[in-house]
């Protein structure tokens, strides 16, 4: 089943110099792409690729100029009102860095019921015991309910703001380079549970990322990003085994690699 | 092979409202002539210290002990302006983002000449013609009218590559690059690696290179020192440390570093993954 | 660049034309009759129509409006045959208390208040920098807790009460300077010097506190830049690395905001300029506020908005001077 479907999205920005001098930038141009219930759309590409952009759009964080966006076969492009906040109960977001993501002044008690409240929700126990189980969920100790943002390391805070955005029960979330501030440790940890989370609720990601060996870690299918375009978009496998385009090719190039040897010598021994 | 840079049980400590504070603590490693050491690292590791202290531009109130000898010469204990001396002549130091490590109100070309005239002396001219020849010597094209360019003019990989051109720009004896490719895209950090081992196989700088990523280090260094809460984990050649390694935590770093070639459909490897908890609570 | 400058340059235009369509505009709807001012005791009806008629305020608002504008420009006449006065462009018309040619009084009291607006510029960039860069690198030390708290307290104190304390202090008890008197230059430099000292330094003491905390904190912040520790790790000279790469930083911002506070003064200070009795564009604007004096008003308004926007394109031209990430490249 299809739950996003991006048709030929455009972003164009429009910057003024000194007596209206206009430059007129692409940032995204027609980009197009779907999104099926339960799977994990990476979108890739180094700065300046325009992923950032499409993500926000896709967040409805950003009107396009052009293009359409359908959710759960219904046109979002230009919801308002009751439509736009069904699809915010639906699509959540989850950020790069947690801690300027999170409100430092809320516990984290406080953090997760807001959403609730926003979205009008009333869950089965109360609105407390929702967001310790939330807490349970990501890994998080809810005897911690209390405490506040800064007294969590930057992949707890980032525990966190998943178990926000899981909050409503969305059918989408869209990790915007949500592990790419962590340590190497702690993202192979944040990773692990994005995909347990996944499989215990059958929700979809779009999973925004520069990194090609995170994204591989999660991705059913990867959407490569170069100068506002997709230059290539397929099965992870496919994309990352047998690329076509001659730009994934370079970047999959570019990717440091550990002498494969070593690896396996080092798997031998342990 | 002769050791240019002998590091010694160097313990540096800050002090702070709770007391002091060992940021590094009993590090010891070595750097031959033409040698490529990595350092590796989370974020708190002290790794970043470490090269601070060699190049004695620690934060003021930190203290060190042990040893650093550079070309037979201890380096702490001296008094700054004997270091000054040696800082960007025998040694000097990349860092992460270049764009806020050039300053924004110089040409390049006016930032490469300060320092070789700050060891070398000479007129103005004769060191802007050096800084053309560095900036050519690092692969930037049109030197000569780049080198009046201002830092914000360049791209994020050019700008490593002026970076590059300065620190060397005196032959120093000692390169540390810290984190010098953290803040590029991928492609470009391949460039810049690139250049980086060719440019020291050409002029036999030692070069100590600091990363978070134990992949970009596996490519460039000969020998590895793992660090961790201030503390050397592991130190030895890259093959042991990436085949044989011995600490555990070295093996959980490793595992930890997402594979371009594992897929989606590989069984998790959490198997080594501590809990959550395990991170630091403040 | 040409083309930016011509823009802006149309944009003073179209703002000092606007703010004299406005203060005009407040004067014509709200003041008394000036008729009837001018005319003073011994007026008599026919007296009052002759006013108006050579004033030509019975002329409709916008051909008295634009009267006025024409006389900057072109100049302009009052009154007709024998009565006909020729008032040359730039003109401003006359006071209405004294006769005098408005623009005349500017002339002759805008030395005055450049004066006081030079001097007291020079005293408070050397002490208030000069402060701040030492509270910056000591920070933290009681030099800089002492510096700054007298900073903080230093820019509470009204000019009003600073002005008489200091007379009272340096000319009545202590007798040090004597009282403020207008003596040109040329005639005796030392009472000259000593009858601008005090203004200066009560105009001064207020930025001199302000300059001195806004100099620590961009100091500390570059500082703390990246760009520093790449300077130190090039070994330069630690007076080298303050001079050139923090002091520039550090202080272009701080130039920005002098040339608004500088423009604004040679608009006249007047607090200051009326307690020390100084005859400056700020005390003839006091004059004619507390006189009604409405050509004199207009005269010291627009003249302060000329020198505000002025002032404030000559900031934005030398800032694409100082900070090179902002300089305009023409497409």
């Amino acid at each position: 089943m299809t739950l996003l479907r991006a048709e030929s999205l455009t972003k164009r920005f429009v910057s003024r110099g000194p007596l209206g001098a206009r430059a007129e930038f692409t940032a995204v141009d027609q980009v197009s792409f779907e999104v099926q219930l339960g799977e994990t759309l990476a979108v890739v590409g180094e700065s300046g690729s325009g992923k950032s952009t499409t993500a926000r759009m896709i967040a409805k964080l950003m009107d396009p100029t052009a293009g359409t966006l359908e959710f759960d076969g219904e046109d979002v492009t230009h919801a308002k009102g009751a439509a736009l906040a069904r699809f915010r109960a639906n699509v959540q977001v989850v950020f790069q860095d947690p801690f300027s993501s999170l409100n430092p002044r809320h516990t984290v008690e406080r953090i997760l019921m807001a959403p609730l409240v926003y979205q009008g929700i009333a869950p089965k126990g109360s609105r407390r015991e929702h967001a310790k189980e939330l807490m349970e969920r990501v890994g998080l100790n809810p005897d911690h309910s209390l405490r506040y943002p800064a007294q969590f390391s930057g992949g707890q805070a980032q525990r966190i703001g998943i178990a926000r955005a899981l909050a409503v029960n969305p059918k989408l979330v869209i990790c915007d380079e949500a592990v790419s501030a962590l340590d190497v440790s702690v993202q192979a940890q944040v990773i692990e549970l994005l995909r347990r989370l996944q499989r215990e609720s059958g929700f979809s990601y779009v999973f925004i990322a520069h990194d090609l060996a995170v994204v591989r870690q999660i991705a059913h299918r990867v959407a490569v990003m170069s100068k506002g375009r997709i230059v290539e978009i397929g099965p992870a496998r496919q994309v990352f085994d047998d690329p076509q385009d001659e730009y994934t090719r370079t970047l999959l190039a570019a990717i440091p690699r550990i002498d494969p040897e070593w690896d396996r010598r080092r798997r031998e021994r342990s | 092979m002769s050791e240019l840079l002998v590091v010694q049980d160097l313990t540096v400590t800050f002090p702070t409202t709770r007391g002091p504070v060992d940021v590094v603590r009993g590090v010891s490693f070595a750097v031959g002539r033409d040698e490529t050491v990595g350092i590796v690292g989370e974020s708190g590791s002290g790794k970043s210290m470490t090269s601070l202290a060699i190049m004695g531009l620690l934060p003021k109130g930190a203290t060190t002990r042990g040893s650093i000898r550079l070309n037979g010469t201890e380096l702490l204990g001296r008094p700054d302006r004997e270091l000054r001396r040696l800082r960007g002549d025998q040694m000097s130091m990349i860092f992460q983002d270049p764009l806020s490590s050039l300053n924004p109100y110089y040409t390049v070309g006016l930032q490469i000449e300060e320092m070789y005239r700050a060891h070398r002396g000479g007129t103005r001219k004769a060191a802007r013609e050096v800084a053309i020849r560095a900036l050519g010597h690092v692969g930037l094209p049109e030197p000569e009218r780049r080198v009046d360019y201002y830092p914000h003019q360049f791209s994020g990989g050019q700008r490593q590559r002026v970076m590059i051109a300065m620190a060397l720009v005196c032959e120093p004896a000692l390169l540390i690059a810290d984190e010098p490719t953290t803040a590029l895209d991928v492609t470009v950090q391949a460039q810049i690696l690139r250049l980086l081992a060719g440019l020291q196989r050409e002029s036999g700088t030692g070069l100590v290179f600091i990363t978070h990523d134990l992949a970009v280090i596996s490519s460039i260094a000969t020998r590895v020192l793992v660090m961790r809460r201030g503390e050397q984990v592991e130190y030895g050649t890259a093959e042991q440390i990436f085949a044989e390694p011995e600490h555990e935590y070295t093996r959980m770093l490793l595992e930890s570093i997402p594979r371009i070639d594992d897929s989606l459909d590989d069984p998790p490897h959490g198997s080594l993954i501590g809990s959550p908890d395990d991170e630091v609570i403040l | 660049m040409t083309r930016y400058v011509i823009g802006r340059l149309a944009g003073v235009v179209v703002i000092l034309f606007l703010v004299c369509l406005f203060t005009f505009v407040l004067f014509f709807t709200l003041q008394p009759d000036p008729a009837v001012m001018i005319c003073g005791k011994t007026c008599t009806p026919e007296r009052i129509d002759q006013i108006r008629d050579v004033l030509g305020l019975n002329q409709p608002f916008l051909t008295q409006f634009f009267g006025f504008l024409g006389g900057i420009f072109a100049g302009r006449d009052y009154g007709e045959g024998a009565n006909l006065v020729h008032c040359a462009a730039p003109c401003l018309g006359y006071s209405f208390q004294t006769n005098q040619s408005v623009m005349d009084m500017v002339v002759e009291r805008l030395p005055v208040s450049a004066t006081v607006a030079i001097g007291a510029a020079v005293l408070w960039l050397i002490v208030g920098i000069a402060a701040g860069l030492l509270s910056a690198v000591k920070e933290g030390t009681w030099w800089d807790r002492t510096a700054m708290g007298l900073a903080l307290g230093g820019s509470s104190i009204p000019n009003y009460v600073l002005a008489l304390a200091l007379q009272y202090v340096l000319v009545v008890q202590l007798q040090v300077l004597p009282f403020p008197q207008a003596v040109a230059f040329s005639d005796d430099p030392v009472v000259w010097f000593q009858s601008y000292l005090m203004p200066w330094i009560v105009l001064a003491t207020g930025y001199a506190c302000l300059y001195a905390r806004l100099t620590r904190a961009n100091v500390i912040d570059t500082l703390a830049e990246n760009f520093m520790r790449t300077a130190r790790s090039k070994g330069l000279s630690p007076a080298l690395t303050m001079r050139r790469h923090a002091l520039r930083p550090a202080l272009t911002p701080i130039a920005t905001i002098f040339g608004m506070d500088f423009a604004a003064l040679l608009g006249g200070a007047l607090i200051t300029e009326t307690v020390f009795g100084l005859n400056g564009v700020g005390k003839m604007a006091a004059d004619s506020i507390a006189k009604n004096d409405q050509p004199v008003i207009m005269a010291v308004t627009l003249l302060a908005a000329f020198f505000v926007v002025v002032g404030n394109l000559v900031v934005d031209l030398v800032y694409t001077r100082l900070d090179p990430r902002v300089r305009i490249t023409t497409p």
